[in-house]
């Protein structure tokens, strides 16, 4: 399994597709902990969130013959939670229900800065108030870290289009962050 | 790592090792890619032929005086619009449906496809591929029946303009 995690995800793809079923793992486990946190800012619910999750990770390996190996497999996967997220929030629309400090267990490196920590605690209680048109983009270049191209791929929406949603995010998530001050 | 995390790599896991899900095969997207191609590239022919049909419809009415306009709406079947209208949603939905990963900007493609048809008609009609159609063409059938419903007698050698035209109706 240690030689595998040295393989990039679209590697690991090419094996599952392959012969190597049981190498989903890793990729499930790569990306479960970021998905379950994007999902969740999403739907403002850590239990659907994870059926949301679940879900997505099912809908990839069944179509994983349709991944195009020579795009980021990360976007693709990005994507399909996105759009399971999406399907849920439309299924229940009003039960969406505000969280208050949900937050995930990880051992990535962001997590073991104190001050980034609180940040992006901060920063997740200000997109919790905010409408998912801007609060989406802004997680994924603030919070998932992903660039312009990549959030442009996952939403499916021009660059352009990114750069504004990102720009009026941040003015609505300087008021929002001053008003709780 | 979070009690869920785990959970849902072992209910994944889990539901790979007894079989309960299985990976589509290649060939299932690639028979869904040759489909879906097929079956824009047929809307696209049998759009362009409409938009030919009816700048034809308009020609041999004439596009002026309220009375032709009556008579080409009251002649015209609205079911081919509709039908068009209908298959342009369901093949965008097929398309979606299929591929729910990759950037698709939906609005240029309609867009870009409206415009192509509507172009490809005007081209079609100008380089006369209509009566190509109407004499040897696949849509025979339906031309001769359309030229039949509205009594409007074709002469294949006439031009249209300074080149050629279509007679009148009859009645």
């Amino acid at each position: 399994m240690n030689d595998s995690e040295k393989l990039s995800d679209e590697e690991i793809v090419e094996k599952v597709r392959s012969n190597d079923q049981e190498l989903y793992s890793v990729i499930v486990e790569r990306y479960q902990h970021k998905l379950l946190r994007y999902a969740t800012n999403l739907i403002k619910d850590e239990h659907k969130s994870v059926d949301v999750v679940q879900e997505s990770f099912i809908k990839a390996f069944v179509n994983l013959n349709s991944f195009d190996a020579g795009k980021k497999f990360s976007s693709w996967i990005y994507r399909i939670v996105h759009n399971e997220a999406m399907n849920n929030v439309k299924k229940y629309p009003k039960e969406v229900p505000l969280l208050d400090g949900v937050d995930f267990q990880s051992d990535e490196n962001i997590e073991n800065d104190f001050e980034q920590k609180e940040t992006v605690a901060r920063v997740e209680k200000c997109l919790r108030e905010m409408p998912l048109l801007y609060s989406e983009p802004l997680t994924l270049l603030s919070i998932e870290e992903k660039s312009y191209t990549e959030i442009s791929d996952i939403l499916r929406i021009p660059m352009g289009t990114v750069a504004t949603r990102i720009r009026r995010a941040k003015i609505l998530m300087k008021h929002i962050c001053q008003k709780n001050q | 790592m979070s009690k869920e995390s785990i959970n849902i790599t072992k209910a994944v896991m889990e539901k790979i090792h007894h079989g309960k899900i299985k990976m589509r095969p290649r060939v299932y997207f690639i028979a869904g890619s040759l489909l879906t191609f097929s079956g824009l590239i047929a809307s696209v022919v049998t759009s362009v032929f409409l938009v030919g049909l009816m700048r034809f419809s308009l020609r041999s009415h004439g596009p002026m005086g309220e009375y032709r306009v009556d008579q080409l709406l009251s002649s015209f079947s609205w079911w081919v619009p509709v039908f068009a209208t209908l298959g342009l949603f369901v093949g965008v939905w097929l398309l979606r449906q299929y591929d729910f990963s990759y950037k698709i900007n939906y609005k240029v493609m309609i867009v870009g496809f409206i415009a192509t048809v509507i172009m490809a008609g005007w081209v079609i009609d100008m380089m006369g591929l209509n009566d190509t159609l109407l004499r040897r063409g696949p849509m025979q059938g339906v031309m001769r029946q359309y030229l039949q419903d509205n009594n409007i007698q074709h002469n294949p050698g006439w031009e249209r303009g300074s080149r050629r035209f279509l007679k009148e109706p009859l009645s």
